[in-house]
């Protein structure tokens, strides 16, 4: 049963393997993302921990380009310019919001009113906030509970913060220190790549659970 | 409380207000654009005439006043022109506009976006993929550090 493992997998690639990279590349319209594909392993996620996860290397089936439609491109390039910042003050601008002039327009990108991310920026860090599809109800728990799993451990998680923002599923607040630490250009390969596979993780667990709810009642009905 | 006046009144100031550096946005107040007109642009919608109905929503874009109301008319007006558009006519009314303009177009964009009703989302990323193919990321950082939005 795969259990979100695409995105832990993700995650680990955006540490460089040498400390003294600093990647602080400008923007340029040329920025292909070469970025390797990372790869899903079929394993029992439940209960393993994250650090045991992420220390896992890869293997296994490659990654199934999704339809996602063209909002990827948007906001990628959306959060690719925001991401461009470097340490000036060591307060966070965005959530204490106290002066006007650090902060940039905060943007939305919806591709209906149930999907959007919200993108508010700073000079020097950024906030993406994403609001996942919930069509019905056991998407609606499936998607609460997974988030809350990877926000009770948002602190291995770094970028991730503990409480969504008002009217969204999932908030990443991602500061100078971040991007001092890990390539940029992983992090929103990383964001985009999270956007795109949560839907996809949805469903999955969404299946799962219909076909061993499925199994369970077949057996339990046999004896009468 | 204040020891020789015995008063607490200097507690409700906000001394903030009076900071030397502290930064204020520059207010102009000389030109004040009301928006595209909305009668106009419904006739040219009516009669089919896309380009220049495009065109007039761009004009006058209300990005001194501090009116919300006014705002929110001319989004409506250059939303609904931007949703009446066909996916093949975009292209050309995205190439007709200058740079200023396709700034412009994406400010709309973005607006847009944050009000999603029935497809206009999707129209609207048709939109922002020839809009930014034609200003580059130039015009989406220029959106994001704007002071003066639309």
């Amino acid at each position: 049963v795969k259990r979100g493992r695409g995105i832990w997998r993700s995650v680990w690639e955006i540490f460089p393997l040498s400390s003294s990279n600093f990647a602080f590349s400008s923007l340029s319209p040329s920025d292909s993302d070469s970025a390797p594909v990372p790869q899903r392993r079929a394993c029992h996620a439940a209960g393993r921990s994250l650090s045991g996860e992420l220390l896992l290397s890869g293997g296994g089936a490659p990654q199934q380009a999704r339809g996602g439609g063209p909002v990827s491109p948007c906001v990628s390039v959306c959060v690719r310019d925001s991401v461009c910042f470097r340490v000036f003050d060591h307060v966070n601008a965005i959530p204490f919001r106290s002066s006007k002039e650090l902060l940039l327009q905060p943007v939305i990108i919806s591709r209906n009113d149930k999907e959007k991310v919200l993108i508010e920026g700073s000079i020097n860090s950024v906030r993406v906030s994403i609001a996942v599809k919930q069509a019905d109800e056991i998407e609606k728990i499936l998607c609460h509970k997974f988030m809350r799993f990877m926000m009770m451990r948002a602190e291995n998680f770094f970028i991730l913060r503990r409480k969504p923002v008002e009217g969204y599923d999932i908030s990443f607040l991602i500061t100078n220190f971040h991007t001092e630490q890990m390539y940029k250009h992983k992090l929103v390969d990383f964001v985009i790549h999270f956007m795109e596979e949560i839907d996809k993780e949805i469903s999955e667990m969404k299946l799962s659970v219909n076909a061993r709810a499925r199994i369970v009642a077949e057996e339990f009905l046999k004896n009468f | 409380m204040a020891k020789n006046t015995l008063s607490s009144r200097f507690r409700k100031l906000d001394i903030d207000e009076f900071d030397e550096n502290k930064f204020v946005d520059d207010h102009d107040e000389a030109v004040d654009n009301q928006g595209p007109d909305g009668a106009e642009i419904d006739n040219l919608i009516r009669q089919g005439d896309m380009m220049t109905a495009f065109h007039i929503a761009l004009r006058n874009p209300p990005v001194n006043t501090k009116n919300p109301a006014i705002k929110e008319r001319a989004l409506a007006i250059v939303l609904r022109v931007l949703t009446s558009f066909k996916s093949s006519d975009i292209e050309p009314a995205v190439k007709s506009l200058d740079r200023s303009g396709v700034d412009l177009l994406m400010k709309y964009i973005y607006r847009g976006f944050e009000k999603p009703s029935d497809n206009s989302s999707a129209i609207l990323l048709q939109w922002h993929e020839k809009a930014f193919a034609v200003g580059g990321l130039g015009s989406i950082v220029r959106v994001l550090t704007a002071r003066k939005t639309v």
